[in-house]
């Protein structure tokens, strides 16, 4: 096992260098000229050629990877044109965020997505089951965008019960430890900073809940139908084990291997940044931020962060097969344990 | 046993992404205070987008010179209510009888906020930085503030001369800027490798204290500040992306000021009991002939055109009352202006008969799909706008709309017959509107109008010094571009901004800054 986690990591390097070849290229083929975007309304001619050439956008293409590449070895991926910041700080000031904000949404997701998954499957057919596919069917319908603004008019503006942006309140933040607000309170001792960041979180991350939710319940359902349907289930029943046991124990915990990779997934893509709930709740992210970046044709940062989650997208789907193993005894990874 | 390896892999397998995840996160920051103070003390703004860096030389954009005004000096600010330029940390100045020698006494007594004293040493030292051989690619505005400079000579500790290659009465302007001209602490710049976007020291009413990425940046009053000192203790600028969302927060008592709003949501602003501050707009939204090939080299049949647009009409359907028909390229608050300037009136009858007589039946017009500071509507619905109003005098328009920067690579290549296009004064100068006609280059003139005596009238204006004998020569000039119609003037937009009913002496300065040091809330 452990031999197959270092193979994985070693994996890691193909993967990251063919992603850095393709973002690389990507961007100095498809976007537009940085130059007069970051030189603005007195980007003559003239300005944009030394601008061009004080940052080796004139070189040839293969001597700018080279470049790059080299840094990005060393962890130097360069410095944003727009803003003259280190990439890597630029990114790391973001990125905790980012990950507060879907560590949140995806335990929202998966405990209501598995506990409508269950309920629909155990009572197939029913009203529960219908209730559930259909708020599963709204789940996955509703544009994420929509869904925010609904629910900023109507617990913001409204009923004024939640705040409609940001993070927390910018007088009570915490010092920043680890960059994670409810952490960050939790060790200062504040708990009305704790509090003040946890009713920031509830509209975004019930937001961004929403859709993985959907498709946690209906994998779960699926899932749950087809072991409920096996021989051992039966076994167990007519052994007389509790019905509760026998979801619980028998039908959920077989069936939670497609769930686990649904989560990873899931998880792994809200890492990469929800662009649109980022933006519509004004949270700090990476996706709005990348997003920001793209459209400024800021090279050194957009390839800096498609790095990063590409990294941490093959970490979180090591961590899902790991957990594999942990939920079926027959999964094993190396011959030795075999 | 097995159960306890997976059990350890797992473990390890949590703890690496853990770890990596955590390393991921900014290092221990000085601990904030944890007491919130009284809310009548904190002003909050909040802004559409992130000011990209707060050192005045290494930015360029709106967003950064709202907070940057209130942390810094310089040399010189703007009137209230107008563009004119007033002393600052320069009490008083003198220019030589040739216009080349600027002399400035400064205020004294002045500190940064890290304690450091300002002087002539400090004033040269940031006019230094952004001059030959220390300039950088990256100082979008230097050769545009200091362009004219030859070199800075500390006379003595209260005063400074800067000497320039050749008069230029705009460099007082110049000087009145957020963009370049303001002073910071030479120390800062030295401890930071020479770039203060984050760490900005200034001499301004509030002092720098955190900036929380892409969420907001806090500013804390100065109390040793050499002018009047800020009432309101705290300021907070707010970044809320999403205009609707930003509406809500001022709504929900998030936000005591906003500002990038538009026509469809003052009404919901008003409803709630909040106010609407109209400002007046520093910029120009213009339609541009190409005056350098058939048919438009010719000026008789661009006055034919620009007389078959009904301005005032398309204006008002268009903005909804909220951006000033243009009469003028400069705004009607510019020195220089001058209302006996008018464009051609609309008469449609006469221009289709002209446009008859000229044979012209079919216009090529690019135009760009983004929103602009100077146009809220977009490009392509003002083009469209006035494609319906030249098919009603025989003239078929064909409309080629790009994105703002694809657009811009279009205008390069100079294949149009009418463009569209806008600019956003930056020092309050009319040299830095009318130049635009007289410029060199074709990115900045689209309309590739050349015109020798225009051009000599507009090196001469720059050398005049400032008063009626200057603002006479930029009315000819508006006089002389009206006649020659190479630009069609369309409107001035205004910015739109609301705040709480509780705030008061809140105003947006027409060169698009937001000084709150005299806003106060109760």
């Amino acid at each position: 096992m452990l031999k197959y986690i270092f193979k994985r990591i070693l994996m890691l390097i193909p993967v990251l260098i063919g992603v850095s070849i393709i973002v690389f290229l990507i961007m100095r083929v498809f976007s537009p000229d940085p130059a007069p975007i970051v030189l603005g309304q007195h980007a003559t001619q003239t300005a944009v050629e030394v601008w061009r050439q004080a940052n080796g956008l004139n070189d040839p293409i293969f001597l700018q990877y080279y470049h790059f590449i080299t840094g990005a070895l060393t962890g130097d991926l360069g410095t944003s044109f727009y803003t003259k910041m280190p990439v890597l700080k630029e990114i790391f000031s973001r990125f905790p965020a980012t990950i507060e904000l879907a560590v949140v949404a995806i335990m929202l997701a998966s405990i209501f997505g598995i506990l409508i998954g269950v309920v629909s499957a155990v009572k197939k057919n029913s009203i529960f089951d219908n209730a559930g596919m259909l708020l599963a069917l709204v789940g996955v319908s509703m544009p994420i965008f929509w869904l925010g603004i609904l629910l900023i008019i109507f617990f913001s503006g409204t009923l004024h019960w939640l705040p409609s942006s940001g993070r927390i309140n910018p007088m009570l933040q915490p010092g920043s430890v680890t960059g994670f607000y409810l952490i960050d309170s939790l060790i200062a001792g504040n708990m009305d900073a704790f509090g003040d960041a946890l009713r920031h979180l509830v509209l975004p991350a019930s937001a961004l809940a929403m859709y993985s939710m959907a498709i946690i319940a209906r994998m779960t359902r699926s899932s749950m139908l087809e072991t409920l349907q096996q021989d051992y289930i039966r076994t167990a029943r007519a052994k007389g084990v509790s019905e509760g046991r026998v979801i619980r124990k028998h039908a959920l915990r077989n069936g939670l291997i497609p769930i686990v990779t649904v989560i990873g997934l899931q998880l792994g893509s809200l890492l990469g940044g929800a662009v649109l709930t980022e933006t519509v709740f004004s949270w700090p992210g990476i996706g709005s931020y990348t997003v920001a970046c793209i459209l400024k044709s800021d090279f050194p940062v957009v390839q800096g962060v498609v790095l990063l989650i590409a990294f941490v997208f093959v970490l979180v789907n090591l961590l899902v097969d790991v957990i594999y193993a942990f939920l079926d005894p027959r999964i094993k990874y190396s011959k030795k344990e075999g | 046993m097995k159960k306890i390896r997976r059990i350890v892999a797992l473990a390890l397998a949590v703890a690496l992404v853990g770890v990596t995840l955590t390393a991921c996160s900014p290092k221990k920051e000085e601990s904030s205070t944890s007491a919130a103070p009284k809310a009548s003390d904190t002003l909050i703004y909040a802004q559409g987008a992130e000011p990209r860096g707060l050192d005045p030389a290494l930015v360029d954009d709106g967003e950064s010179a709202k907070v940057m005004i209130n942390i810094y000096d310089g040399l010189l600010k703007y009137n209230k209510d107008s563009t004119k330029v007033e002393p600052s940390l320069a009490k008083s100045w003198e220019v030589s009888a040739d216009g080349l020698t600027y002399t400035f006494h400064l205020q004294e007594g002045v500190k940064f906020h890290d304690g450091t004293d300002f002087d002539a040493e400090a004033v040269k030292f940031n006019i230094d930085r952004q001059l030959p051989p220390q300039v950088t690619a990256d100082m979008a505005y230097a050769s545009f503030v200091y362009g004219s400079v030859k070199d800075v000579q500390v006379v003595d500790k209260k005063t400074v001369k800067v000497n320039l290659t050749a008069p230029s009465t705009p460099f007082l302007s110049n000087l009145a800027m957020v963009m370049s001209a303001p002073i910071v602490s030479p120390k800062a710049l030295k401890d930071n490798k020479n770039n203060v976007n984050q760490v900005p020291v200034g001499t301004g009413p509030y002092k720098f204290v955190k900036w929380a990425k892409d969420e907001n940046i806090v500013l804390v009053r100065n109390d040793e500040y050499w002018g009047t000192k800020a009432i309101a203790k705290n300021v907070i600028f707010k970044f809320i992306k999403d205009n609707s969302a930003r509406v809500v927060a001022l709504n929900n008592g998030e936000a005591d000021m906003i500002d990038g709003i538009d026509a469809t949501v003052v009404k919901q602003i008003t409803d709630a009991g909040n106010k609407i501050f109209q400002a007046p707009g520093m910029n120009i939204n213009y339609m541009a002939y190409n005056t350098s090939r058939k048919p438009f080299n010719d000026a008789k049949l661009r006055t034919a055109i620009s007389q078959a647009i009904n301005v005032p009409e398309l204006v008002k359907s268009l903005y909804q009352g909220y951006s000033e028909t243009a009469t003028s390229i400069l705004p009607t608050f510019m020195e220089g202006y001058d209302k006996s300037v008018t464009q051609v009136s609309y008469n449609a009858e006469a221009a289709a008969a002209a446009i008859k007589a000229s044979g012209l039946t079919s216009v090529h017009m690019i135009t760009y799909t983004n929103p602009r500071p100077y146009n809220s509507a977009n490009g392509q619905a003002l083009a469209e706008a006035i494609q319906g109003y030249l098919s009603k005098v025989g003239v078929t328009v064909k409309i080629d709309a790009f994105d703002w920067t694809t657009y811009k690579q279009k205008l390069k290549a100079g294949d149009y017959d009418i463009a569209f296009y806008g600019w956003i004064g930056d020092n309050g100068d009319p040299d830095n509107f009318m130049y635009l006609l007289a410029h060199e280059d074709p990115s900045m003139n689209i309309a590739l109008y050349k015109n020798a005596e225009f051009n000599k009238l507009i090196a001469k204006g720059v050398e005049t010094p400032a008063g009626p004998a200057r603002n006479a020569i930029y009315t000819q000039l508006e006089k002389i571009a009206a006649a020659d119609a190479a630009w069609l003037p369309i409107s001035h937009a205004q910015t739109l901004c609301a705040y709480k009913p509780n705030i008061h002496n809140f105003y947006f300065h027409m060169t698009g800054i937001t000084p709150l040091a005299g806003v106060s809330k109760q």
